[in-house]
C-alpha cells in the first residue's frame, strides 16, 4: 500500500475516533521503516554452523556450561540470564570480577553487524570467544575449551554431530568451533511481536481500527520520538538501531585517571584480532561478509562513541548506556532531554542537542519505549533428555 | 521493442569535452561540473546502516578519483572510508561505502585531472 493513501485511512480513522491529529505522509514512512518485526534474517555465511540444529543445541549446552570458565564455576548465562531478557540488571557485568560495562541484552543479536559496546568484533562468534579467555570473565583459555571438549564424552560427541569430526589437536580452531556453536544458539534468541508492531502492521495494511488499540500516550512518544526528539536518526530500523557508533555525553571515565575509549578502542582491536572477518577463520571463502571490517575507519571522533543499542525489549534491560549509569527509562530521556552539548567529544558533530522535553512529553516517550517491549519469558531452555552416542 | 533496443535505451549518454560518456544498466544519476561529467548507480539504493556499492563512470577519462560522503548539517561523514576500483576507460567501482543516518548526504566525487582535483558533488536525501 501506498504512503498516501495509509496516511488517508489513518486520517480518517482518527478523526472518527477523536484520537490524537492526524499522521502526516512522512509520519507514517518514518513508522513502517521500523518494520515488519522479526526482521528478514539469513544464516551467517562467516559460520558453517549458523542454523544448523546439531549446532544450535551444542551452543546451548556450551552456554550454560559453567566448566567453560577457569574455575568452573562462570557460564556465559551468569551475566546473559534468560529471565532478565538475557542481560542480569547490573550496572556492570560481574564475571570472576567486575568488569567496565554494562551487560548487552543478546536478544536480537543476529541482527547486528558488530558485537560489544565498542564493536570490537564483527561477527557472533568473535564476540562470543572474547568474554571466555577475558581474565576478569571466565578467565579460560583456547586449551581450556578445548580439553573440555575432547575429554566429556557428550559434548565431544555434539561436537563431531556439529562439525562432522572430533575436536583436533589445534585448541584454536576448537575454540572457534565452540564459539560458532554458541553464535548458532543465540541466533535463535529473538524479540516478539510487541504493542508497536501491531500499531505499525496496521498501519501498513490499512487497518481503520486497529491503530486506535495502540495506547494514546505511546502514540504522542513515538510521534515525539520521530519528531522533535529525531529519536530514530540514530534508532533507525526494524530493531530500533542503526548499528553505528555515537558519543552521548555520557561520562567515559572508568575510574580517576582511567577512560574507557570505546569505539576507538574497538577498531583497534578488532583490527588487531586474527579472528576477525578478515582472518582464517571466516568460512566465508568470498569475504563477502568482511566489507565493514575492510572499510571501517579509525576516526579520533570515534573516541568515547558507544554503540547504538536495539531499543527493543528496552523495558527488560535496566539499567542503561555503556556503563550502567542510568538507572531507569526516565533518567534515559531525561539525559537527553537535558544534554549538554559541552560534553559530547565529537569534533563537533551537530547531532544531539537538549530536547527540552515537557513532563507530559517525558511520559509519553517512556510509554511508547515501553510499547518496544514483548514482556519477556519467550525462551524455554531445550529438554537434552537424550544421550549423544 | 527488442531486448537489444531496450539495453541500448537503458544507456544514460551525454557528451562532454568530445566524448560520449555513459553508464550502461539504467537508473544512472548525472551530475556535471566544469570540466567533467559523473554519471553513477548505486547497488543496492541506499538505506541507512546498509552497505551499498557505487559504479560509476567519469567523462573525460581522469587520472583518479576519489569517493566520500559527508552529512553537512550534522559536520560529519561515513564511518567506512571506501575503495575504489578502476575499471578502464573512466569505469570505476566504488565499495564500502554506507549512510548511517537518515538525513540529507553530500555525495562527493574527486576528481584528478591535469594536475588539479575538481570536487563533483550530489545530494541525497536518505528517509
Amino acid at each position: 500500500m501506498k504512503p498516501s493513501w495509509i496516511f488517508l485511512v489513518f486520517a480518517a480513522a482518527s478523526a472518527a475516533n477523536g484520537a490524537a491529529p492526524a499522521l502526516t505522509e512522512a509520519e507514517v514512512r518514518a513508522i513502517l521503516s521500523h518494520g515488519p518485526w522479526p526482521a528478514q534474517w539469513a544464516r551467517d555465511p562467516s559460520n558453517r554452523v549458523s542454523g544448523n540444529p546439531d549446532a544450535i543445541e551444542l551452543g546451548e549446552r556450551l552456554f550454560f556450561e559453567r566448566r567453560l570458565s577457569v574455575n568452573g564455576e562462570i557460564s556465559c548465562s551468569r551475566c546473559h540470564l534468560p529471565e532478565r531478557n538475557w542481560s542480569d540488571g547490573l550496572p556492570r557485568a560481574v564475571g570472576l570480577e567486575e568488569v567496565d560495562r554494562n551487560t548487552p541484552s543478546i536478544v536480537n543479536a543476529r541482527t547486528q553487524r558488530w558485537f560489544g559496546w565498542d564493536g570490537a568484533h564483527d561477527s557472533l562468534w568473535a564476540q562470543s570467544i572474547r568474554p571466555i579467555l577475558d581474565a576478569r570473565e571466565l578467565g579460560a583459555s583456547a586449551a581450556h575449551v578445548a580439553k573440555l571438549l575432547r575429554g566429556d564424552r557428550d559434548l565431544s560427541c555434539r561436537y563431531r554431530r556439529t562439525f562432522g569430526s572430533a575436536p583436533g589437536v589445534e585448541d584454536e580452531r576448537v575454540l572457534v568451533d565452540a564459539a560458532k556453536a554458541l553464535a548458532a544458539f543465540q541466533e535463535t534468541l529473538v524479540s516478539g511481536h510487541t504493542a508497536f508492531d501491531e500499531f505499525r502492521d496496521a498501519l501498513a495494511r490499512g487497518d481503520k481500527a486497529a491503530p486506535a488499540l495502540y495506547p494514546e500516550p505511546a502514540q504522542r512518544g513515538l510521534r515525539t520520538f520521530i519528531g522533535k526528539g529525531s529519536c530514530n536518526m540514530c534508532h533507525a530500523g526494524p530493531a530500533f538501531t542503526n548499528g553505528e557508533f555515537h558519543d552521548t555525553g555520557i561520562p567515559f571515565f572508568i575510574r580517576p585517571g582511567q577512560v574507557d575509549a570505546g569505539r576507538h578502542g574497538g577498531i583497534k582491536r578488532l583490527l588487531g584480532n586474527r579472528m576477525n572477518l578478515l582472518g582464517p577463520y571466516n568460512d566465508d571463502a568470498k569475504r563477502s561478509s568482511a566489507v565493514g571490517t575492510r572499510h571501517v575507519a579509525l576516526e579520533h571522533r570515534n573516541f568515547g562513541e558507544f554503540k547504538v543499542p536495539s531499543l527493543r525489549n528496552l523495558a527488560l534491560t535496566a539499567p542503561y548506556m555503556h556503563n550502567g549509569s542510568l538507572a531507569t527509562l526516565r533518567d534515559v530521556v531525561k539525559h537527553y532531554s537535558e544534554i549538554s552539548p559541552d560534553r559530547l567529544h565529537s569534533d563537533g558533530e551537530a547531532i544531539l542537542k537538549p530536547l527540552r522535553l515537557t513532563e507530559w512529553e517525558i511520559e509519553d516517550l517512556i510509554a511508547f519505549l515501553e510499547s518496544l517491549s514483548d514482556g519477556g519469558g519467550n525462551y524455554r531452555r531445550r529438554q537434552f533428555a537424550e544421550d549423544c552416542r | 521493442m527488442t531486448r537489444g533496443l531496450l539495453l541500448a535505451a537503458s544507456i544514460a549518454m551525454v557528451a562532454t569535452a568530445g566524448e560520449a560518456c555513459e553508464l550502461s544498466g539504467g537508473g544512472a544519476q548525472r551530475i556535471e561540473s566544469p570540466h567533467h561529467v559523473v554519471l553513477y548507480r548505486a547497488q543496492p539504493a541506499p538505506r541507512v546502516g546498509e552497505h551499498f556499492v557505487l559504479e560509476f563512470a567519469v567523462c573525460p577519462a581522469p587520472e583518479g578519483v576519489r569517493v566520500d560522503a559527508t552529512m553537512p548539517e550534522h559536520r560529519h561523514g561515513m564511518n567506512y572510508r571506501p575503495t575504489v576500483t578502476a575499471l578502464g576507460g573512466g569505469h570505476y567501482r566504488a565499495q564500502g561505502l554506507m549512510f548511517h543516518m537518515a538525513g540529507r548526504w553530500e555525495l562527493v566525487f574527486e576528481v584528478r585531472a591535469g594536475g588539479a582535483t575538481e570536487r563533483v558533488a550530489h545530494s541525497i536525501r536518505l528517509e
